[in-house]
């Protein structure tokens, strides 16, 4: 599997380009987060000034009484939209890796997801699925969802996302296999350029057993898509 | 059920209602007897105002504002911890402005522009109802999106409207900055302005992002808001008729 360099990938920033080794590029670096919580309200001006700009540009009266806080709200909404940056995975897991003596398949489905699409700004939202066969380490189950809110609450893109969502289970676990499924609509598509309502656009990763493993596939995808 | 007499759209905020622009209001050509042989019923000054709610922004405009805006989203990706260098964010700040214009091209158009050519004289006096229109917008509060389904009837008085003209003034009202119980009346306002129906009902069914993605975060709530004007008004009957036929 090719990685993209790490300069490349959402969460490293502020002009730091750390090389690592491939496969880990995918997985936040260790300690390394883009955006601390207690710098966000001092960079709340800055953005609702630019959001003021955008308001302006688009022709609106921004003293009228239902656009007076619009920059301000605007901007905290995007911070929120992007609270992604903030964490690591490894302030989420650390305390809930439990032994099991348990090998079968475990699969958390229908997992909300909201994130943004990093082209346009505008979001995309739908359902995860995840499946892991785990090699004697278990997860706490709404860990799983965090480790979601993490990578997804960011700009981001569709395949990228799956794939963090995969490598960061796969790094803190050491599963045999990882599988994640993500369905999801793409307002970009459906407010503007082609506007096809009913589009989904699905993407997976399988990492281990479950790539090479069709019978293993299988089972995931059949119980997943069950009762939905 | 209580309802108030329709309200005078106060005259002197001009910039409380989306549409205005430091005062100025574009008084379009059209007056009460515009169309071919229309009874004059000079519509009273206060539905006058919907008229009034149309700024028009020209596509020079757009492109004149345009770096600005992109300017603006860079700094953004900056505040919110991104490189906007990296190879997925280099373009981001344009296609984010040409995106936000898209969504607010509402302000360019017209009710008259989209209207003028396509009411007719037909003896029709039933209700005629165009249901499960979807319609995107953006939560003025805070530019988020809004989407859902609007359905309109309305009850004609010798004169009809090309249909996907009532898509189009949902449309023009929709792709704006918008509040939905404004939206909602400014539709109802324009069909009434236009054809001066018996009556006119408009209902919208959404669910607003600012409240899905963020805040209170419930994936499942629909807001729902209706303007019925004229006879949908007063006569409870034709109001369950219309409310009926949506539904199913």
């Amino acid at each position: 599997m090719e990685y993209q360099k790490a300069a490349e990938l959402n969460g490293l920033c502020n002009g730091k380009i750390l090389t690592v080794d491939s496969k880990k590029v995918a997985v936040q670096h260790k300690n390394e987060i883009s955006r601390k919580e207690a710098e966000d309200e001092s960079r709340l001006p800055a953005l609702e000034a630019a959001y003021t700009t955008i308001l302006r540009g688009l022709g609106e009266n921004t003293d009228r009484q239902g656009l007076l806080k619009t920059p301000l709200r605007a901007a905290k909404a995007m911070q929120f939209l992007t609270k992604g940056y903030h964490e690591t995975i490894y302030d989420v897991l650390n305390d809930a890796i439990f032994d099991e003596d348990h090998e079968e398949l475990v699969i958390v489905k229908d997992i909300d997801m909201f994130s943004l699409c990093e082209h346009h700004l505008v979001p995309f939202f739908g359902k995860v699925h995840i499946g892991y066969l785990p090699s004697k380490k278990v997860v706490g189950l709404s860990k799983l969802a965090r480790i979601v809110e993490i990578y997804s609450r960011r700009l981001q893109v569709q395949e990228r996302l799956t794939k963090q969502i995969a490598m960061a289970i796969s790094e803190a676990l050491q599963p045999v296999s990882v599988a994640v499924v993500i369905e999801a609509a793409h307002m970009c598509m459906v407010m503007r350029g082609v506007q096809k309502m009913n589009s989904r656009t699905v993407t997976s990763a399988m990492l281990g057993v479950f790539r090479e493993d069709p019978k293993a596939r299988e089972e995931f995808l059949a119980l997943t898509k069950g009762a939905q | 059920m209580e309802r108030s007499k329709q309200k005078q759209i106060n005259q002197n905020e001009n910039s409380a209602i989306n549409g205005h622009f430091d005062g100025r209001v574009k008084i379009p050509g059209w007056s009460a007897g515009g169309a071919a042989g229309t009874p004059s019923t000079a519509p009273s000054s206060s539905v006058m105002e919907s008229w009034r709610e149309e700024r028009t922004r020209s596509l020079e405009d757009n492109e004149m504002s345009l770096p600005s805006i992109a300017a603006a989203y860079t700094s953004i990706l900056r505040g919110l911890g991104e490189d906007p260098q990296r190879q997925g964010l280099l373009k981001t700040p344009w296609r984010a402005a040409t995106a936000m214009q898209f969504f607010t091209k509402g302000y360019q158009e017209k009710i008259i522009d989209v209207l003028n050519d396509a009411i007719f004289d037909e003896d029709h006096d039933e209700m005629v109802i165009v249901k499960d229109i979807d319609m995107f917008s953006m939560c003025e509060h805070h530019l988020v999106p809004i989407f859902g389904r609007v359905h309109i009837g309305y009850l004609p008085n010798k004169r009809v409207l090309g249909l996907s003209k009532l898509a189009r003034i949902v449309e023009i009202y929709s792709r704006r900055l918008q509040v939905q119980e404004r939206l909602t009346k400014q539709i109802a306002v324009a069909i009434t302005e236009a054809l001066q129906p018996a009556g006119v009902g408009v209902v919208i069914e959404a669910t607003h992002m600012c409240m899905v993605m963020r805040g209170v975060q419930k994936m499942n709530s629909k807001t729902v808001t209706s303007t019925m004007l004229g006879v949908f008004r007063e006569d409870p009957k034709t109001r369950d008729e219309f409310l009926t036929l949506i539904r199913s």
